[in-house]
């Protein structure tokens, strides 16, 4: 034990006192957050205003019918654009001469008083910022056929109900801890696992292929220690960097929540509801075995590896590996069951979900586990035995 | 004490290797050492000494237990390097011609890793610790990292951490290869240092100068076969040459 811990303490000096390790591990993870949510939520808020407050220019053609339609288009401060022939509109929307067309047909007025639906037809780009044209010019035409609507409903002396057959009442049992853990929930455990790799991948890199290629390698086996102990020291500092990585993602992510004004209360509320201690402890707690099997199999690599930059070459393409089952735990509809708990990486991302959702099931979350922890002690077991090979630490030399 | 007998190591060959060792080549394994003996005894410095490639590097390596014998025996101390390798490390000091040294850690910090690893009690390590960075003149950049120092300063805590742990056996693998003169000398005066001490030396060397400088005993090696072993003078006196040089070339030329 004291062996490991003079190992261990030495290999997490000189891990900690790398700037590259110290930037991906502490650094990156605990400024992403707070960056991502205030870059993007200002950018889109700010967006979003100035495309609200645009004074669109909307093109209309009636044909001489509708003649309510153009009162309230002018009423909404929008800049009416007329006479325009309908053979140009499509043109004048594409090279933006105008934010979005109204065309009425040339039989509405005679339709709707045959009490026969009128048709208008509303030419925009979806392309546009947010669609704002589409929604915008959507409400009036609502507004107007609720007003046409309310004209034939007197003419004939009916009430409203007359035309609502049903009326739904919708009551949405999900709390809002659930709605974000089922939305957001997807997206967050995908960070984390990507921190726990990125976290792990430079010590991994350094404490083996750059031991390697410096010639330290060679030394530290002439001490009166076995390959074991040397293995699981360095083994413990890259497990505890893909930890703490990920630790300081959810600081990072607590952080950007708490200081960040622009988010709704009730989001703000369920945001803080999902970094409750409970729920880190159980999401941190999955994370361990995970990490243990990231830094088995990053370590065996980088033993592999001549030299550093042959370890990064062998490395990196892997966190392509690693996105893509935690992508597809971000698929909606994709849940934990009793199979996609066994697959590894995959069982964290919906794991995590259900976790922050509040909704995880205690026999999935045993399987889960048992799936982990069996994945980890196989690649430690796998790692010892390569570390072992004079044909690893002596490939090249 | 070192005590080799009939030591032979095989290394299992890549896809690659094969190739490029060319067609008439069809073996999967190549010997890097085959069927070496010798003994090299404290007090006395024993050079190793062969042209590159010529498994003057393997020997050494599996002295000190960073590889295994394919068939033979070493012994070390008192310990076969096979069964008790931990018993052997802890009396061997290695030191190569790459410093091998942590850059982001102080002299200070590595010279203790080095004594924890071979669990000085505290008391031993300070009084060592204290005499050798004296006598290598250490104190003065000991608090600064390893990787801001010059080659000749880092040598010098190489030097402190290969025997920090006062160790029986010292194993130089061309240790002064890619040394300046001035570091070089630093080197030799340990491996006399080490002789005086009557500690069993066993260094590699492609420098023939260092030979005759140093050698009490002397082994030729070449492609992993010894072409001769003895004492230095048992070498001068079978010399067909004028030079030591003259004679290694002709003797290697010969096998």
């Amino acid at each position: 034990m004291k062996t490991f811990l003079t190992i261990f303490k030495k290999e997490f000096t000189d891990t900690i006192r790398d700037r590259r390790t110290l930037f991906v591990m502490v650094i990156f993870p605990l400024l992403l957050f707070p960056i991502l949510i205030t870059v993007v939520t200002k950018i889109q808020s700010s967006q979003m205003r100035k495309a609200e407050e645009k004074v669109l220019r909307v093109g209309l053609i009636t044909r001489g019918n509708a003649a309510g339609i153009r009162d309230m288009i002018s009423r909404s401060g929008l800049r009416l654009v007329e006479n325009i022939p309908q053979d140009s509109a499509e043109a004048l929307l594409r090279r933006d001469s105008l934010d979005a067309i109204i065309a009425v047909a040339a039989d509405f007025d005679r339709e709707v008083a045959a009490l026969k639906p009128g048709t208008v037809q509303v030419f925009f780009k979806t392309s546009d910022d947010y669609a704002i044209a589409k929604r915008r010019l959507t409400e009036i035409v609502k507004a107007y056929e609720k007003k046409l609507l309310a004209d034939r409903l007197a003419r004939l002396n009916l009430d409203q109900n007359f035309v609502d057959a049903i009326w739904i009442e919708e009551h949405d049992i999900a709390s809002m801890k659930e709605m974000v853990g089922k939305t957001v929930g997807g997206f967050i455990p995908y960070l984390f696992v990507i921190f726990c790799f990125m976290g792990s991948m430079y010590p991994a890199i350094d404490l083996a292929a750059g031991e390697k290629e410096r010639g330290t390698i060679e030394t530290l086996l002439t001490a009166p220690v076995s390959r074991f102990q040397i293995l699981l020291g360095k083994f413990g500092v890259v497990v505890l960097t893909g930890l703490l990585s990920a630790a300081i993602s959810i600081v990072g992510l607590y952080l950007a929540v708490r200081t960040l004004s622009e988010l709704p209360p009730d989001m703000m509320e369920a945001l803080l509801g999902i970094l409750d201690a409970k729920s880190i402890i159980l999401v941190l707690s999955l994370l361990l075995p995970l990490t243990v099997f990231f830094a088995a199999f990053l370590l065996s690599l980088s033993f592999y590896a001549k030299s550093y930059k042959e370890a990064q070459s062998l490395i990196s393409p892997l966190t392509i590996v690693v996105i893509l089952p935690v992508a597809i735990g971000m698929i909606p509809g994709f849940e934990l069951n009793s199979m996609t708990a066994l697959i590894p990486v995959l069982n964290v991302s919906l794991a995590t979900k259900e976790i922050i959702a509040g909704t995880i099931q205690p026999g999935l979350l045993a399987e889960v586990y048992l799936s982990l922890i069996t994945l980890a002690a196989v690649s430690l077991y796998a790692c010892t035995k390569w570390f072992e090979r004079e044909e690893t630490i002596f490939r090249g030399a | 004490m070192i005590l080799v007998e009939h030591l032979t190591k095989q290394f299992r060959l890549s896809r690659q290797q094969r190739r490029e060792m060319g067609e008439h080549f069809t073996g999967s394994t190549i010997d890097a050492v085959k069927d070496v003996s010798f003994t090299c005894t404290p007090g006395r410095i024993f050079t190793l000494l062969g042209p590159n490639g010529a498994g003057k590097t393997t020997t050494l390596r599996m002295i000190a237990t960073m590889l295994k014998p394919t068939s033979g025996s070493i012994t070390v101390a008192g310990f076969d390097t096979a069964r008790n390798p931990v018993d052997v490390r802890q009396h061997v000091g290695f030191l190569t011609g790459n410093t091998g040294l942590y850059d982001r850690l102080t002299p200070d910090e590595l010279v203790k890793y080095y004594a924890d690893l071979h669990r000085l009690d505290p008391g031993t390590y300070r009084t060592r610790r204290d005499r050798l960075f004296t006598l290598l003149g250490i104190h003065e950049f000991a608090s600064r990292r390893i990787g801001k120092l010059s080659s000749g300063m880092k040598q010098k805590v190489s030097i402190a951490r290969t025997i920090i742990h006062d160790p029986d056996v010292v194993v130089f693998d061309e240790a002064t290869a890619a040394l300046d003169v001035v570091t070089s000398r630093s080197i030799i005066q340990l491996i006399r240092s080490c002789r005086e001490q009557g500690k069993t030396v066993i260094f590699s060397t492609h420098r023939m100068g260092e030979v005759s400088l140093l050698s009490d005993d002397l082994a030729i090696i070449h492609r992993g076969r010894m072409i001769f072993s003895g004492t230095y003078r048992e070498f001068q006196n079978q010399m067909q040459t004028s030079s030591v040089e003259d004679e290694f070339v002709r003797l290697v030329e010969v096998a």
